[in-house]
């Protein structure tokens, strides 16, 4: 059956130019499947593979160049989605331009550009923004108000045409983008950064609670440890001490993050039990 | 809205989510407050899906999937927390001592279903070989039902069985544990803010640090006061940096210039 289908098609090597639409539907693909079927092996390979599946076959109208294409985007692949849009519209220009002849260069800029964009990427997507919008929208929701929660999935959003704006940046300025994009995308990371120090700033001393309802008795007086000694020393004492000693703890190999939320839990529990810890009464 | 619809949604709402959240959010996420608006809606409960969202949202405050880790899923917890204290009036204690738990375990099933990805993975790669292009497409999609399920299994176990049953535990639960949770949660925010740390230029950019935790403490602005301030150092160190990496150029000709005019 394999043969009957060879016979009606293009000799090897021929190569095919997408449309601006089937170019757009790769990209929207990839936008909407990135990071789905990961798996411990090739992690992010099938995601890839079925976003390209379609325009692959367009470029590649005979079935072994389709093939040998294809397993090229079987193989490990891992970053933010976000910035996959990026290096997936520079890889489809490479493959309309050269066909398979592109692969190994094809391969080679997916590697190497990984690492540093996903560095990038994951510190905007993951970590700043959840963090500023995340601080704001989960304090505004502990008073019962949903304007933080609906902004952030507005922005989220929107942020449906700035991944397609990154595939045509990468679509159009291909292998270029490497020195000029990542550039300019480091001094934003690190201007946003610091807003991301202030707004942790504030949530240290805000946000993360630790409170000891603690007293000591001499005779009639007694002094709450609280309000009597630490808030007089400086407010949120215990919680910035509290930041500097998980900070030190991270930095040592064996303390996971994992074993730092079971740490935390087990000092609340037994805190809470000898009555050390406690719930500040609300003032 | 009727009970059965309701929980027809919230399970749906566990499918969108992991769908959602996989592919690098395209609206909630699994960020416990966009979730618990979406159950806010379901539930006609606002006021309870807002601040129980909002207490798990500022514990997992920059806990992270990087690269395909697996952490606790707290989208899974706000549904199964505010599930919980929506139908059996728990409060916000006894609600999260059941929801983070349940994030735990599905966090088991997540890992799971990477290992079983691996197998479909290898299944498409056939299925390409052997030119049967289209089924291979179809095992992707497999996946991605399977990827669904980490959160639909259960979640569906909790919203047909759970409220009674969980409505016993909580009961059995002493009160200092959900005390204790309690103060867990508010001690949370503290791994994230360290973690923060680690990543961030923190060591650069301290005097940011310090200013945010003064303005905050000892000054009581609040934390969107803070963000915007934070906003316009950041857009000024912005055009600081992007400007000096112009005169590099930019230099040299005027250099050349001054030359010629002496």
């Amino acid at each position: 059956m394999s043969n009957e289908v060879k016979q009606n098609q293009p000799p090897r090597g021929t190569v095919k130019q997408l449309s601006k639409k089937e170019r757009n539907a790769a990209f929207r693909r990839w936008t909407f499947v990135a990071g789905l079927g990961w798996n411990y092996e090739t992690q992010q390979a099938p995601s890839v593979a079925y976003a390209m599946a379609r325009a692959l076959r367009k470029i590649y109208p005979n079935d072994d160049d389709y093939i040998e294409a294809m397993d090229n985007h079987f193989k490990y692949f891992n970053i933010t989605p976000q910035m996959g849009n990026v290096v997936l519209g520079a890889t489809l220009a490479m493959e309309e331009k050269d066909g398979l002849k592109a692969t190994d260069a094809v391969q080679n800029l997916k590697v190497s550009l990984m690492g540093p964009l996903s560095g990038v990427g994951d510190s905007i997507f993951w970590l700043l923004w959840p963090t500023i919008i995340g601080g704001i929208a989960g304090y505004m929701a502990l008073q019962g108000n949903p304007t933080g929660a609906i902004v952030w999935t507005l922005v989220s959003a929107a942020l449906y045409f700035v991944k397609m704006g990154l595939s045509k940046l990468g679509y159009s300025s291909g292998t270029k983008l490497v020195t000029a994009f990542s550039e300019r995308l480091n001094i934003f990371t690190d201007a946003i950064s610091v807003m991301g120090l202030m707004v942790v700033g504030t949530i240290v001393a805000t946000v993360v609670k630790v409170y000891t309802p603690l007293k000591f008795s001499t005779g009639k007086v007694s002094l709450s440890v609280q309000t009597g000694v630490l808030d007089k020393i400086m407010p949120a004492l215990l919680p910035a001490a509290l930041a500097g000693l998980t900070y030190w703890l991270l930095g040592k190999k064996w303390w996971t993050p994992t074993k730092i939320i079971l740490l935390l839990v087990v000092i609340s529990l037994v805190g809470t039990f000898f009555n050390i810890l406690g719930i500040a009464p609300a003032k | 809205m009727p009970i059965v619809l309701q929980n027809i949604l919230i399970i749906l709402l566990a499918a969108w989510m992991a769908w959602d959240n996989g592919t690098g959010v395209q609206l909630i996420g699994q960020w416990p407050v966009c979730v618990g608006l979406v159950l806010g809606i379901i539930t006609g409960d606002y006021q309870t899906a807002m601040v129980i969202s909002g207490t798990l949202q500022l514990m997992s405050l920059g806990v992270a999937a990087f690269g395909g880790s697996s952490i606790p899923e707290y989208g899974v917890a706000t549904i199964v927390s505010v599930f919980l204290a929506v139908r059996t009036g728990a409060n916000t204690g006894e609600a999260i001592a059941v929801g983070l738990p349940v994030g735990m375990l599905t966090l088991q099933l997540d890992i799971l279903v990477k290992y079983f990805n691996t197998f479909t993975a290898h299944w498409e790669q056939r299925l390409l070989h052997e030119r049967k292009f289209k089924q291979m497409q179809g095992v992707y999609l497999l996946s991605v039902v399977i990827w669904m399920l980490k959160y639909v299994f259960p979640i569906t176990l909790v919203v047909l069985f759970g409220a009674p049953v969980i409505k016993s535990i909580t009961e059995i639960i002493p009160g200092w544990v959900t005390t204790g949770l309690e103060v867990a949660g508010n001690m949370l925010p503290v791994l994230g803010v360290a973690l923060l740390l680690h990543y961030m230029p923190a060591r650069k950019y301290l005097t940011f640090l310090i200013a945010g935790f003064v303005l905050a403490a000892y000054l009581s602005l609040p934390i969107l006061a803070v963000a915007l301030l934070g906003g316009g150092a950041a857009y000024w160190i912005y055009q600081q940096r992007v400007a000096s990496l112009k005169p590099a150029s930019a230099q040299t000709v005027d250099e050349s210039g001054d030359d010629y005019d002496e």
